[in-house]
């Protein structure tokens, strides 16, 4: 069930293809959650759209002003996530932070961008579900960009 | 008037990518001189737009499909000027965009009515071959490629975006500056992607990427985004091991120097 969960691994043609066109890039119009990841001391940001039909993914989409690690992870993070269920992108992320270790300390970061912003755009859907008013949910990425470290932070921004 | 901003986005691209597609110099240069012409028609129609009280973002659809061929270049760009037309308005920039883009079409039937300008396109080709570079120094140019290709854009629309809003002519002048320099390194990053067969769009910008609501802050944290262009432009000339390719980065990293210099008079 999980075979196609994997981190970009070097310059293979498959991440050359994610490069030259990122999968799910841009915004999303029927969203239903939105989260942003950001880090404060460098400014990367990451906003993630999900489209949610009950428990299933129907749609997701994400945008970044990072580096092109946090591109090749976003499309390929995107790309396993889509049309598959809350409890499966979750375990996607689990298997995807196994791997982590494999990886640079840059990728580690651009890694958890996305990550982070995907759970910021699960917890803005709740928020939404319970009647909140609110526009999207920000987490901030404390210095390390741990997903351990990072704090909550104020929405509407 | 925001469809016809975007559309204007749209084909100052495509007149772009072509230009950086096609190998022929003299090809290429008249491209890349017509899309200027483009940015500068999106510049006139912002303004417009803005001077009506109303806004514009910088929203994209397009693809930048991997041609074959110099005529499949110039006939996908012949039907995006085409499609164009339709949304211009009916003013006196309006007929200045028309008459241009006009000009342009005659150009390109001229190159399309000879077959010796039908050439192969590699620029798609995903070869990534660059002389004698080692497949490691080819891997850290490819990332250097993307990674500032969409810098130099954004930085491109950015400060185009800023430029539009100023009413401080210091300002407005330093926004040029900018935006002149990052229009040569795109130029540059662009046909260097070109030639190791891996031209593609740089990414659409989102609008928490150029609606700036603090100047000063965005221009402390531009000048360190410069200084840590720098570093990877130095990094970068030490680890090629390409006399032409080390210099040429060199003086990229001398030029980003002045740009802080520049981005301080914004303080």
């Amino acid at each position: 069930m999980y075979e196609n969960v994997k981190m970009p691994e070097g310059m293979n043609p498959e991440v050359l293809e994610h490069l030259m066109n990122p999968k799910n890039y841009g915004k999303l119009d029927d969203a239903n959650g939105i989260g942003v990841a950001l880090d404060e001391k460098t400014k990367e940001y990451v906003i993630f759209y999900i489209h949610l039909e009950g428990e299933t993914l129907k749609n997701v989409s994400f945008a970044t002003n990072g580096c092109q690690d946090t591109v090749v992870i976003g499309s390929m993070f995107s790309e396993m996530i889509k049309n598959n269920d809350i409890e499966y992108a979750k375990k996607a992320i689990e298997k995807m932070h196994a791997k982590l270790g494999e990886m640079t300390p840059q990728q580690k970061i651009c890694a958890e961008l996305v990550f982070t912003a995907f759970i910021a755009a699960l917890k803005n859907h709740d928020n939404l579900q319970e009647g909140k008013e609110e526009e999207l949910h920000l987490l901030k990425m404390k210095d390390s960009c741990e997903a351990t470290n990072m704090q909550e932070g104020t929405s509407n921004e | 008037m925001n469809k016809t901003y975007q559309k204007k986005h749209q084909l100052w691209l495509e007149i772009l990518f072509a230009s950086f597609a096609i190998e022929d110099e003299a090809i290429k240069s008249r491209l890349y001189d017509f899309s200027q012409i483009a940015f500068r028609h999106m510049k006139w129609l912002g303004e417009e737009i803005l001077a009506q009280g109303d806004d514009y973002n910088y929203d994209r659809d397009m693809m930048l499909y991997k041609r074959e061929t110099v005529f499949e270049v110039l006939h996908g760009l012949q039907n995006v000027i085409q499609e164009t037309q339709s949304f211009y308005p009916q003013n006196i920039l309006g007929q200045r965009i028309k008459t241009d883009d006009a000009y342009l079409l005659e150009y390109i039937q001229e190159l399309l009515s000879k077959e010796e300008n039908n050439k192969e396109i590699t620029a798609f080709n995903m070869k990534r071959e660059w002389d004698d570079l080692a497949q490691d120094q080819v891997d850290a140019l490819t990332l250097f490629l993307f990674d500032e290709s969409y810098k130099e854009y954004e930085l491109i629309l950015v400060y185009a975006y800023m430029q539009a809003r100023t009413k401080n002519v210091l300002h407005y002048n330093i926004f040029q500056d900018l935006v002149d320099e990052s229009h040569f390194h795109l130029k540059s990053f662009g046909n260097m992607m070109a030639r190791l067969g891996i031209l593609a769009l740089p990414r659409e910008l989102h609008e928490m990427t150029y609606v700036v609501k603090d100047l000063d802050q965005f221009v402390v944290d531009g000048i360190a985004e410069e200084e840590a262009a720098k570093e990877m432009c130095k990094e970068l000339s030490d680890a090629i091991k390409d006399e032409k390719l080390s210099k040429f980065f060199d003086f990229i990293n001398y030029q980003e120097s002045y740009h802080i210099d520049l981005m301080k008079k914004l303080l």
